[in-house]
């Protein structure tokens, strides 16, 4: 009995230590995401005034209803796709490269280990500018390499060019989170035993096979996170694009990202823009299950 | 008891802002007596007022708003932003109940802000008629909505003039500066032809900024944009579509350089500073740019009034007052704004000398052009007689611009036009869908 009185007590206390520990994550959760949520939710659902002093006239799904009827939308869909899947590929696909390369002994390695970190540690708009230069038609390095390689003959406005601008913001986008792909991938490379390696080379398997049914099983957790929070940080990019284009020419870069924020802010449509956000959010959000579910299903069939 | 969309003040004392009512219309006839004079008199307000700029020479307005409070005036806090993105910046801090005395706007957003409760109409406030009448009467209706109430205070303004390479225009031939659009196209032309500049033309076609070249160019040709109710009456003359159909050739023939849909008018100038152009239109302080970059062509870059016999853009960016505090605190937010806006206690232009100064901008008032002060200020390479006449005669700004719907209208205007340049649309598509653009903005409701 008292036995149990004291194993009752100290769940208890076990219980309340948790609560106290966590509590100050879960309301800074509360107040910093589920609280936006929510009024972003209801913001949706109402014609909200500019000055945000009420939720305004309550038009159930109006805000919806022009949203998918609107020719802009679709198209800033259609923008944002083609930019998630060139980000989540190339992201993802150069990270593993770079991973795999690092992780081989070689003279130099730590140095380069250390050059990766380099452009996940500079801020997205920073890279944005950067790139903005850099692919500057008058005075651009990346016109003067293509033109030095023989590649092109004349130096190109790509940014003025709706089939080449998004094509750059995803390179600019690219050269950042490749590295923190690259970075993530590494871990887990180092810590696959050198063992199984070595068991698959002795059964005769080349460097695909072992590519192909050792490293890519063991890394596929870290693929998994990695591709997640690519896709995420694709559905809502900002910086990178509206630094280097704002998210022109014409509609060539807008993405969905660019749009709430036109709407939110500039044109202050505060519904308008609240339904786009929870429509981008859903997105992210199914993309992400999604990915997970796909890539867990790969792993058990495998 | 104080309404605070009219400022009306109610009640039989007789309070500070009764007095200085009471001393401006006594003293209309007394117009030397340095009491009356904008700035003059101290607020009674002894706290700290709240100001926000966008990021223009942030040590010239520190220190101009330091004079201000140096000379017995409440202190400032200033706060300064980006301009890219100040407009939604501001937007958001007010909407979250940010109490910002006087702060820097775009005039397209000035009714809004009005209706939005984040503004004060000034109709009351002692001079403000004064501050009005000093204006050239083409830049009134930037300040003073279809109803007379007074909604801002000038910050600067410019007129969109072009910036010509002389020495280019003589070598191609071109005895006369261009002025009317077919000139433009032709010189250009012209210029390409001779081997002179390969992309002749220049101008800020950026999505933000397509606003205000529609207005440059609609009114080059006499062509009224809205009318007084703000119906897009542009929309019914048949000369408009000439006008895009100009827009469109001088991009697609490139007349101007593919970049220009992205490029900052920092590189612009340089373009024309390097003699990389040869036609560069925009707000006429941009010569101050190309001339202190002192590049290859610099000094041979001069201005040019634009419209033939017709008018140019007037632009002007403004100050507001917020719709904060009490009477004493919004008094001394005012003086602050007249001091920074016209004049200061001893009637000079002292911060437009500073701007003229630093960096070419305007004011516009006449009296601005004659101060001696302001011409020493100007360098001499701008015919302040010129831009004068341009102020008072060749500009117009369009009131429709300050409408409560025109921020709308205008974040739209640059897809639209954007679609023209890239050939995604006809120059008759162009017009409907501008028209349309503020039609459905000025219907309200939710739109994308």
């Amino acid at each position: 009995m008292t036995t149990t009185l004291r194993k009752s007590s100290l769940a208890r206390a076990d219980a309340w230590f948790g609560v106290k520990m966590t509590s100050v994550a879960a309301i800074s959760m509360a107040v910093l995401l589920i609280v936006p949520s929510v009024l972003t939710v209801i913001y949706s659902l109402h014609d909200v005034p500019a000055s945000g002093v009420s939720f305004g006239e309550f038009i159930g799904l109006e805000n919806y209803r022009v949203i998918f009827t609107s020719k802009v939308f679709w198209r800033s869909v259609e923008v944002t796709m083609i930019f998630t899947g060139g980000f989540v590929i190339f992201s993802t696909g150069i990270g593993l490269a770079m991973a795999l390369l690092l992780n081989q002994n070689f003279i130099g390695r730590g140095f380069a280990r250390g050059l990766l970190i380099i452009p996940w540690a500079t801020p997205w708009l920073v890279i944005g500018i950067l790139w903005k230069w850099y692919a500057d038609g008058s005075v651009g390095g990346l016109n003067a390499l293509l033109v030095g390689l023989g590649i092109t003959s004349e130096y190109k406005n790509f940014l003025s060019d709706p089939n080449w601008a998004l094509t750059l913001t995803i390179v600019a986008a690219v050269w950042r989170q490749a590295s923190f792909a690259g970075i993530l991938l590494l871990a887990g490379l180092q810590s696959l035993p050198g063992e199984l390696n070595e068991a698959a080379e002795l059964d005769g398997a080349n460097a695909w096979q072992r590519l192909r049914h050792v490293i890519i099983p063991w890394l596929r957790p870290m693929l998994v996170t990695v591709t997640v929070l690519n896709i995420i940080y694709a559905f809502l990019q900002f910086d990178v694009i509206f630094a280097m284009t704002q998210g022109g020419p014409g509609d060539a870069t807008q993405v969905l990202s660019i749009l709430i924020y036109r709407q939110l802010f500039v044109v202050t449509q505060i519904g308008l823009g609240s339904a786009l956000a929870v429509v981008l959010g859903a997105a992210a959000l199914i993309g992400g299950l999604a990915t997970v579910k796909i890539l867990y299903r790969g792993a058990s069939a495998t | 008891m104080t309404d605070f969309t009219t400022n009306k003040t109610t009640g039989g004392r007789l309070d500070r802002r009764t007095f200085l009512r009471g001393t401006a219309a006594s003293a209309l006839g007394l117009a030397a007596m340095p009491a009356l004079m904008p700035g003059a008199a101290h607020a009674a307000f002894d706290g700290t007022l709240k100001m926000l700029a966008w990021d223009f020479q942030p040590n010239t307005i520190a220190s101009l708003v330091d004079g201000w409070s140096g000379d017995g005036n409440p202190q400032v806090d200033v706060a300064i932003i980006p301009n890219v993105g100040y407009s939604p910046a501001l937007q958001t801090r007010l909407r979250g109940g940010d109490e910002i005395d006087l702060y820097y706007n775009f005039a397209y957003n000035t009714q809004k802000f009005i209706d939005e409760g984040w503004a004060m109409t000034l109709n009351d406030m002692p001079g403000v008629d004064e501050m009005i009448d000093d204006m050239f009467e083409s830049s009134r209706p930037t300040h003073v909505n279809a109803a007379g109430n007074v909604i801002s205070v000038p910050y600067f303004s410019a007129v969109h003039t072009l910036h010509a390479n002389e020495r280019f225009l003589s070598e191609a031939g071109i005895d006369k500066m261009p002025s009317t659009l077919a000139e433009i196209y032709d010189a250009s032309v012209a210029l390409r032809d001779a081997g002179i500049v390969e992309a002749p033309y220049v101008a800020y076609w950026i999505k933000e900024f397509c606003e205000e070249y529609l207005h440059v160019y609609l009114l080059n040709e006499g062509i009224e944009a809205f009318d007084a109710e703000g119906n897009p009456v542009f929309a019914d003359d048949p000369r408009t579509v000439g006008v895009f159909e100009w827009w469109q050739k001088m991009y697609r023939e490139g007349l101007a350089p593919q970049s220009v849909l992205t490029d900052d008018p920092g590189k612009l100038s340089n373009e024309m500073a390097q003699g990389n152009a040869a036609l560069f239109v925009l707000h006429h302080y941009f010569l101050s740019s190309i001339r202190a970059l002192e590049g290859p062509e610099s000094a041979n870059v001069v201005l040019a009034p634009l419209g033939g016999d017709n008018h140019t853009f007037q632009m002007g960016e403004v100050l507001q007052l917020g719709n904060t505090g009490d009477e004493e605190r919004r008094l001394a937010a005012w003086e602050l704004a007249k001091f920074y806006g016209w004049k200061d206690a001893e009637g000079n232009f002292t911060v437009f000398e500073k701007w003229a100064d630093a960096a070419g901008l305007a004011a516009p008032y006449a009296g601005f052009f004659t101060d001696e002060a302001v011409i020493a200020a100007f360098p001499d390479y701008y015919d302040l007689g010129q831009l004068s006449d341009i102020f008072e005669t060749g500009s117009k700004v369009v009131p429709a611009r300050t409408l409560p719907w025109y921020p709308d209208f205008q974040a739209r205007v640059g897809d639209i036009v954007h679609a023209l340049l890239l050939d995604q649309a006809t120059p008759q598509e162009t017009v409907d869908a501008l028209a349309k653009a503020a039609r459905d903005a000025a219907d309200g409701g939710p739109k994308l």
